[in-house]
């Protein structure tokens, strides 16, 4: 896909996370590795070889004293609306092309060349360097929602998308629309656990959905939107630093300026 | 007929062309595809029927009230329960890692009995009831030989064991430090009686001092719902948070204010305060106003700087934030949930009577209707227990550990060890090999909390009577494992003693009738709520008159112990699901990541990755240095919940432990045992 190809879907799943909001607490990243079979690390201090499809990041306004400020971005995958890892897949092991937005992961088709890895400005990719083994007996906690990942394929975030089947089949069954999901009918794992409920999730195009305002309020912004992949994750702060850390300056190049997203 | 080249080469041509036109070739590549991921050790899936439960899942302090789910009845996730008022929904990090804890490789897999220095081997449940039994039969009567450790502040467990100790005639029942004990300490010597709770969801100012409560103080779960509530996304915030310690912490990282104060200073802090308000203006009528005035008349705008570093321009910010507040509330605490001093917790009780805000912001809770008779309370902590031991005070012969680790959670820790390690006859009932079970003779394991009955009242910071209750999940524990209870009861029994119940599901239901709850409905998910009771509280100014700020000097630095709920806790190794959570500016390999601002690492002569030496008493501990503009001066920041000698692997020798570094001090005028705002001494190796 070109630069501002944006393959438009009538339904956009979107994430808005109020950074005002996050603790940093981690509930979401482990309520991630269950819902997705992540198996533990014995050195998950080895950053270069975790698999973290949601990962809390701090932010520091970098002042001392009173001054001194944090922030955490939790940071899923962005599920971009031009993605930059779906033209270098060359076994189109990655595909945005579902109703909704999702961009996919087939793992069976993936050969580990790591180009999306590469491509992606978010580091949302993870390559599988171990085999998924679990201590013994755990793997009787393995959720039902996702395959375990052989090593030697890259991995990411997907929107939990076996709650997204799971929520159409149900409106199917209770003769709803399966294309026009209620607010909150379909819900990721790190979404529903957040205790303090800064992972607002939806449809960003559907004005029923809360996230419709919330990605269009004054304070959002997103990540790196100068380069134009559109992403469909959305984030809020109400301060100033935190903003422009998202690198929202795409019109003059200078930090802070006033461009919002399209 | 001969086949010539030409021939040859269209057959070739042909096959090939034809082949590519079949699904064959591609239908082959994808086969291959899927089959060549597909190894008999890449674990396979569970099927079955997807369910909800509702439980009572003790693994954080608090405890949260979650609906674990299940496939084909096996437990695989943890979801909040969004029909339970205090959870609403929300879950912490160390719950939503609870159905992998079920099959941690720390488990205790059978009863075992130590034959050797790290030595146990594996014994059936009756030679070690009756193990138990004989144990205790040979002490029973002798007051002072028997000793119980309680880690569990809300369960009814803790009425069963001090029950025990009761019959068989000792008085030895200990509870782990915390919070609670030393707030209803406070309450004391401002008057009043009962334990302390905090209305986080009606105040629209919360400053916290100290007190991590949206992370690790108190219900943290109801805490962050309240939190979250006057902060919807996209609209005005409806109340003010304002975080004053030694580390930006998580709560202070979501605060609209940070206010750096080192962990021996927030005593100073809040009478500084308290002297700031009263020249705005406030004034209460407290019967010991006026010697309350004259105190926190000493604690000047200079005096508070030179403390805390903090200048006045911030206080009187703050002064102010709390005028205009119509209904604030102030929390003290430790930034790691114990070690601080009853001092610390008037300080900041005090400026809710000042304010007077105590019996809506700051209540008082009644005391509870007890389902064991015998039942006794904890006069001291373990720490003090122990120390008494070390010097030979005490002398027990039988030690019983309940939920408890205080080989590994209390200050100097390699000491208190080495002291538990000289009792006779020590038992841990533990769901894992911790340090302490470790040390034990004895381990029985207990159920996990998806495994038992349990319950948990008035959990520390709830501002009403709180009563919360839980069966298992599961039909059949995943070891071989007793409900602890269960086995004291039957123990009892043998030792000729009755306590008036046979199970402790026999116990939490005559506790939910006592308090007129209903076991079911409260097993199903939900909740008893009783009413703060009536009461007025003095400000504690001939207590506080002994409030002194320890000095530090270049040489040493005070040490902020902080805890991060997904990191586990005293009682929970880092759980294994939680592991990613821990970041990089916090273990690095096997090396413990400690923090200080770039002044601080200065005046110590330490640079951004210099590994270190953290010194006191008799306990060292090694680190890397990570310089973080967010701790307090002089203040050096130490992550705990690393530094296991047992566990798992995924735990064992990873980082240090704080405890081992934590020094206890005596606290003027009450007696207690302090460690928060310990100093240290910090070498470059």
């Amino acid at each position: 896909m070109a630069h501002g190809a944006t393959k438009e879907f009538k339904v956009t799943w979107g994430m808005v996370i109020d950074l005002d909001k996050c603790t940093g607490c981690g509930a979401c990243m482990t309520a991630c590795q269950v819902e997705n079979n992540i198996a533990p690390m014995v050195d998950a201090s080895n950053k270069m070889r975790t698999l973290s499809w949601m990962l809390v990041f701090e932010l520091s306004n970098k002042k001392s004293g009173a001054e001194a400020e944090v922030a955490y971005l939790p940071r899923p995958c962005m599920q971009c609306g031009n993605p930059a890892c779906v033209p270098v897949c060359p076994v189109i092991a990655t595909e945005k092309n579902e109703e909704g937005g999702i961009v996919s992961q087939v793992y069976p088709r993936c050969i580990g060349c790591r180009y999306c890895m590469a491509a992606c400005p978010y580091h949302a990719r993870y390559f599988n360097w171990e085999d998924p083994i679990f201590p013994k007996g755990m793997e009787k906690a393995l959720s039902p929602s996702t395959s375990a990942r052989p090593r030697g394929v890259v991995e990411k975030c997907n929107f939990c998308h076996t709650r997204f089947m799971q929520a159409k089949d149900k409106a199917r069954q209770d003769g709803g629309n399966p294309e026009g999901l209620a607010d909150g009918a379909y819900m990721p794992a790190c979404a529903e656990i957040c205790p303090t409920g800064a992972i607002s999730f939806g449809d960003v195009k559907n004005k029923e959905h809360k996230v419709f305002d919330l990605a269009q309020g004054k304070d959002a912004f997103r990540l790196l939107e100068k380069l134009g992949l559109n992403p469909q994750v959305y984030y809020v702060s109400k301060r100033e630093w935190v903003r422009k850390l998202g690198d929202n300056y795409a019109a003059t190049g200078k930090p802070g300026a006033a461009k919002k997203h399209s | 007929m001969g086949l010539d080249r030409r021939g040859f080469v269209k057959i070739v041509v042909g096959g090939v062309a034809g082949t590519l036109f079949t699904p064959v070739i591609w239908q082959s590549l994808d086969d291959v595809s899927i089959w060549s991921q597909n190894w008999p050790w890449i674990p396979r899936l569970n099927k079955g029927e997807v369910k909800a439960k509702a439980a009572l899942s003790k693994l954080c302090p608090a405890g949260c009230a979650v609906k674990v789910k299940t496939v084909g009845g096996l437990p695989f996730a943890v979801v909040g329960n969004t029909a339970n008022p205090m959870s609403k929904g929300g879950v912490c990090p160390v719950c939503a890692a609870g159905a992998q804890l079920m099959y941690s490789p720390a488990r205790v897999k059978s009863p075992l009995k130590k034959v050797g220095e790290g030595k146990f081997e594996a014994i059936k449940w009756e030679d070690a009831e009756a193990l138990l039994v004989e144990k205790l039969t040979a002490l029973k009567g002798q007051n002072g030989k028997i000793a119980a450790i309680n880690g569990d502040e809300t369960g009814s467990a803790g009425e069963v064991i001090s029950g025990l100790l009761a019959g068989l005639g000792n008085s030895g029942y200990y509870m782990m430090p915390g919070e609670k004990f030393v707030a209803e300490k406070g309450v004391k010597l401002m008057g009043g009686s009962g334990q302390p709770g905090f209305d986080i969801a009606g105040a629209d100012l919360v400053l916290m001092i100290g007190a991590d409560a949206l992370d690790s103080w108190g219900t943290t779960v109801a805490n962050q719902k309240a939190f979250a509530a006057t902060r919807p996304t996209g609209a005005a915030a409806t109340a003010k948070f304002v975080y004053a310690g030694p580390v930006l912490n998580h709560s202070a990282a979501v605060s609209d204010k940070f206010l750096p104060v080192p962990p021996q200073a927030t005593a100073a802090f809040a009478l500084g305060l308290a002297n700031l308000l009263i020249n705005a203006g406030a004034v209460s009528s407290a019967s010991d106003f006026a010697e309350y005035k004259a105190l926190a008349a000493k604690y000047t705008v200079e005096e508070v700087e030179k403390a805390t570093g903090l200048k006045a321009e911030s206080m009187k910010a703050l002064v102010d934030l709390i005028k205009a507040a119509k209904s604030p509330v102030v929390i003290a605490g430790a930034s790691f949930g114990q070690g601080a001093g009853a001092l610390d917790f008037v300080a900041g009780a005090s400026l809710n009577v000042l304010l007077g805000r105590v019996g809506s912001g700051m209540t008082l809770l009644p005391a509870a209707p007890k389902a064991v008779a015998g039942a006794t309370s904890s006069d001291k902590d373990a720490a003090s227990f122990l120390a008494e031991v070390a010097t030979g005070k005490a002398a027990p012969g039988a030690l019983i550990v309940y939920e408890a680790n205080p080989a590994y959670a209390l200050p100097q820790a390699d000491d208190m060890a080495k002291t538990l390690g000289n009792i006779a006859f020590k038992v841990s009932f533990s769901t894992y090999m911790d340090e302490t079970a470790a040390l034990c003779d004895l381990i029985l394991p207990a159920p996990h909390p998806y495994e038992r009955f349990d319950d948990a009242l008035n959990p520390y910071g709830v501002a009403k009577p709180t009563y919360l209750a839980g069966k298992p999940v599961v039909k059949k524990p995943v070891q071989d494992c007793k409900d602890p209870v269960d086995v004291l009861l039957g123990a009892a029994s043998k030792l000729g003693l009755s306590l008036g119940f046979d199970t402790y599901a026999d116990v939490i239901q005559a506790k939910a009738k006592a308090l007129g709850a209903d076991f079911d409905a409260l097993a199903a998910g939900g909740i008893w709520t009783g009413e703060a009771k009536g009461g007025s509280l003095n400000l504690g100014a001939s207590a506080l008159a002994k409030v002194a700020v320890a000095k530090t000097d270049d040489k040493t630095l005070a040490v902020a112990p902080v805890s991060n709920q997904a990191n586990g806790s005293a009682t929970l190794a880092t759980p294994p699901a939680n592991l990613l959570t821990v970041r990089e500016t916090e273990l690095s390999g096997k090396d413990l990541i400690v923090q200080m601002n770039a002044a601080t690492a200065k005046k110590a002569g330490v640079a951004e990755g210099n590994k270190v030496k953290l010194s006191a008493g008799k306990g060292e501990l090694k680190a890397r240095v990570h310089l973080n503009e967010g701790v307090a001066p002089g203040t050096v920041a130490v992550l705990l919940g690393f530094g296991r000698s047992a566990w798992d692997e995924f735990t064992k020798g990873k980082g240090d432990n704080v405890y081992k570094i934590l020094t206890v001090s005596d606290e003027a005028g009450t007696g207690l045992k302090v460690w928060a705002g310990s100093t240290v001494t910090v070498a470059k190796v």
